[in-house]
């Protein structure tokens, strides 16, 4: 077999070369939408719920024809511990006993809605908890606590702080807990359902940001265990 | 001032005449640690993990013998050797005198370990496993440690960062005396210890029950010891490394033949 010309000798390598190209552009496109999306790609958003919880019929306000219930009647454990906790069925069936089929309001009345009620109603007189899906994890070398994040931001003199999370506007604490809860979590009260995108990123250099910010300390077992 | 909240200084004594090596600071830790359970290879191969160990020493020859006891646990050194031979700063010093690991930083070279002249770092040669069920006994405040990285004692930090919690949620100063001295800060193996053999505190606090031990200590160091009013001292004390720990000597009113009082 007569060598090939050596304009086309070349070939292989060129394609070789392009298919090395392409593998790394692609790694490093993978990895830079990895590090500046929230979450990477999207995974790890709301995971759907075993019945719809629109947070903007309860939490939303009065005249968006929410309940304007305020974060921390469900999330008992917010202001107290570590953990915001999700309320057990019992904290549901304080208002859903008398909001049920029978007697809901005509514009909720559609039946899917209905039905949703009436299952939160069954598990309660089952005995069983719903189980609800976790949106915001934490992973588990990290601990933060709810309580001292809530006590900093509605509690103490009046005083003026930046923020560098969101838009940055100069906030004037202390704030209602509903407003405190959006410092990080974004407004859950529009959320028909709670995207850990719409808030902020759980990142440690948010934390950080807003630790070094406030003069709070930023050694490692503050937040590290 | 940055940092103001690290007013604190922690410190342990260790009185060796009310040790009785009763293990309970070993049991107790390895509860709220979120330790391994030690099996007897891992004994046999010298990978145990303990945070606190009791170290046994004989004393005297049969029938005349003596069993001497001696907790063990990270000294928490000021001038610690463990910490300038780590390539990836996964274990520094922190402004409250505690040796922090750092997990999440640690490649696993095990420079520290060879380094420290006290042998309480322990390697995690394994994946951490528990019987069927007794995972569900994990403490939630302390991370499991996963395979190839270093631990070691932490003088029980989410239980200061907890007492800290508890004493500013019910407004007050963290800094308060009383809350001190209340046990809110208080180790695992400080709180189990039946003879109250360990003891806990914070340097900065004047009134701490620890601090005569450490000011004696410290006044005659090294050659010094003789001079010494407490019976305190430190491991090791000719390397320097000027241990975060104290021990105070045992006194024995009734020594063996041929021996000093202790």
């Amino acid at each position: 077999m007569p060598p090939l010309p050596p304009t086309r000798q070349l070939i292989p390598l060129a394609l070789a070369g392009l298919l090395a190209t392409a593998i790394v552009a692609f790694i490093v496109v993978v990895l830079f939408m990895s590090w500046f999306s929230n979450p990477p790609f999207g995974w790890g958003n709301a995971p759907d719920q075993p019945i719809p919880f629109p947070h903007t019929v309860h939490a939303g306000a009065v005249e968006d024809g929410g309940h304007a219930i305020q974060c921390e009647f469900c999330h008992r454990n917010v202001t107290t511990g570590a953990a915001a906790t999700v309320p057990a069925v019992e904290v549901c069936v304080i208002c859903h006993k008398q909001i049920n089929g029978a007697n809901a309001k005509a514009d909720v009345a559609e039946p899917e809605t209905l039905i949703n009620i009436q299952r939160v109603i069954d598990k309660h007189a089952d005995g069983r908890p719903i189980d609800w899906e976790r949106v915001h994890r934490m992973p588990d070398h990290v601990r933060f606590v709810h309580e001292a994040h809530l006590r900093f931001l509605t509690q103490g003199e009046e005083r003026v702080v930046t923020l560098p999370v969101g838009d940055e506007t100069p906030m004037t604490l202390p704030v209602p807990v509903q407003e405190a809860c959006s410092v990080c979590h974004g407004d859950i009260a529009q959320m028909e359902e709670v995207q850990p995108q719409d808030g902020q990123s759980l990142k440690m250099g948010t934390c950080l940001d807003c630790h070094r910010e406030n003069d709070v300390s930023t050694d490692c077992t503050v937040c590290h265990k | 001032m940055p940092n103001a909240q690290f007013e604190h200084k922690w410190g342990m004594v260790a009185d060796l005449d009310k040790c009785t090596g009763c293990q309970a600071c070993v049991i107790a830790c390895q509860a709220e640690n979120n330790i391994p359970i030690n099996t007897k290879d891992y004994f046999l191969q010298r990978r145990a993990y303990e945070w606190i160990r009791i170290e046994r020493y004989w004393e005297g020859e049969y029938p005349n013998v003596k069993a001497r006891f001696m907790p063990v646990l990270c000294q928490h050194c000021e001038n610690a050797p463990c910490e300038p031979v780590c390539p990836v700063f996964a274990t520094y010093h922190n402004e409250e005198g505690l040796n922090v690991q750092v997990y999440n930083r640690c490649v696993g070279t095990r420079y520290c370990i060879n380094n420290c002249p006290y042998q309480v770092r322990m390697f995690n040669y394994w994946h951490p496993n528990w019987p069927a069920r007794m995972e569900n006994q994990l403490n939630p405040d302390v991370t499991v440690r996963t395979r190839g990285i270093t631990e070691k004692c932490t003088f029980c930090v989410q239980r200061i960062r907890r007492g800290e919690l508890k004493v500013e949620s019910q407004g007050g100063n963290r800094l308060n005396d009383e809350t001190i001295a209340g046990g809110n800060y208080d180790p695992a193996c400080v709180q189990a210890c039946p003879t109250n053999a360990l003891m806990f505190g914070d340097l900065m606090d004047p009134n701490a029950a620890i601090k005569p031990y450490f000011d004696d200590v410290n006044a005659h160091p090294g050659h010094g010891e003789h001079d010494r009013e407490t019976r305190g001292y430190r491991l090791l004390e000719e390397m320097n490394t000027r241990p975060s720990v104290i021990y105070l000597k045992k006194v024995d009113q009734y020594p063996l033949p041929g021996k000093g009082g202790h």
